[in-house]
């Protein structure tokens, strides 16, 4: 799939916690002034959009995907709210965890800059049904 | 609902219910908290409060019950009267 | 206030990120319908190589979630007025959002937005999104709001601001 976000991700910390059964990863993604989406959200105020926020997390979480969770599929955002606006040249600092929920997988995740936290987000995936 | 669930009208369920939408610790969310003061609650999350409570207890609040919604007390009080009928 | 010029004049976005192509109807008068036509010309098509398959090139779900969040915010802008002038739309939270199927090029996506529930500047909505008759996308609530611009300019020289 192709995405909105230049900017390439950056696996800081990636874990399996035995106890847990969770896996667990930190994720920085460097925003540049170039990212193609500030000519336009919005021109003469560039603000990186949500959804593009959301993207890094979805990006950081397939690095971090559980590995015997076979191909997973994103079927919904569960939640997901933003608290503050991410600008370019903010670094946003990706903390999640995966964790299965009967069939399906969440994938939560917290997203900061160095002002503090920006979002907070749980995805949910789903097995690609083998065909 | 009968009168029974009513009257069980579940205030721990509706602690965890609202801790998950203000996105706070369940500890955080006491009877009495203010969810503007003390939970940081802003105008946006505010409404979302009102209606995860419609959706979640099928009721539907008027524009002063809404603002009287400030603590998980009042919540509980407010939407308990909608279900025994007596707003 | 439907067709192309009007999306233009109610949304501040701009290319590459202005995701609504035309408006169908805002009425009822909490209702909202517009239409998003995804093509292969769209720059993020333009970093694949020659190779990209079919899957590569489903639209990316976050931009199909932008395109019906500007659709709820033709909708804002058209229940606040003047009063969201000089305002910035702040997109506060989303929760249930589900996908259905992608979405690729040659789709002509409608999109369904209903204001759900309003109290002073903010406002929840709610709202699919089909191609054809198939739904893609359905939202299941998604919060919004009006704030002064220096809300964030404050935020952005780094001083604390909520949003």
């Amino acid at each position: 799939m192709t995405s909105p976000v230049l900017a390439e991700r950056r696996v800081e910390r990636l874990e399996f916690d035995d106890l847990s059964g969770k896996w667990s990863a930190t994720v920085s993604v460097s925003i540049n002034a170039d990212e193609p989406v500030f000519a336009g959200h919005y021109p003469d105020f560039p603000i990186f959009p949500g959804v593009c926020v959301l993207e890094c997390v979805r990006r950081g979480a397939e690095v971090a995907a559980p590995a015997d969770a076979g191909i997973l599929r994103l079927a919904a955002v569960e939640s997901t709210r933003f608290t503050s606006a991410v600008y370019p040249g903010d670094v946003l600092s990706i903390e999640l965890q995966w964790a299965q929920r009967g069939l399906d997988w969440r994938c939560s995740a917290r997203v900061g800059t160095d002002r503090g936290p920006a979002a907070s987000v749980r995805l949910r995936y789903q097995p690609e049904e083998a065909s | 609902m009968s009168i029974e669930t009513i009257a069980e009208l579940d205030r721990e369920e509706m602690r965890v219910l609202l801790a998950e939408t203000v996105d706070a610790d369940l500890t955080e969310v006491t009877d009495d908290a203010d969810f503007v003061k003390t939970l940081a609650v802003d105008s946006l999350m505010a409404l979302e409060v009102i209606v995860v409570l419609e959706r979640r207890y099928g009721v539907k609040f008027s524009e002063s019950e809404m603002r009287s919604v400030r603590t998980l007390r009042s919540a509980h009080e407010l939407v308990s009267a909608k279900l025994r009928g007596r707003p | 206030m439907i067709g192309p010029a009007s999306v233009r004049s109610m949304l501040p976005h701009r290319y590459p990120m202005l995701l609504v192509d035309r408006i169908l109807e805002v009425g009822e008068p909490d209702f909202v319908r517009t239409v998003k036509a995804v093509t292969i010309n769209e720059p993020w098509y333009s970093r694949l190589g020659p190779d990209a398959s079919e899957a590569d090139l489903a639209y990316p779900e976050f931009l199909l979630i932008e395109s019906w969040t500007q659709t709820a915010g033709i909708l804002a802008k058209q229940i606040a007025r003047s009063a969201a002038d000089g305002q910035i739309m702040l997109f506060g939270s989303m929760n249930d959002v589900e996908f259905h199927r992608p979405v690729f090029p040659g789709d002509l996506v409608e999109h369904h937005a209903r204001l759900y529930r309003a109290l002073n500047d903010t406002m929840i909505f709610e709202g699919t999104s089909r191609v054809g008759a198939e739904p893609v996308l359905t939202v299941g609530r998604m919060t919004m709001a009006f704030r002064p611009g220096e809300l964030l300019s404050s935020a952005r020289a780094g001083q604390s601001g909520s949003q």
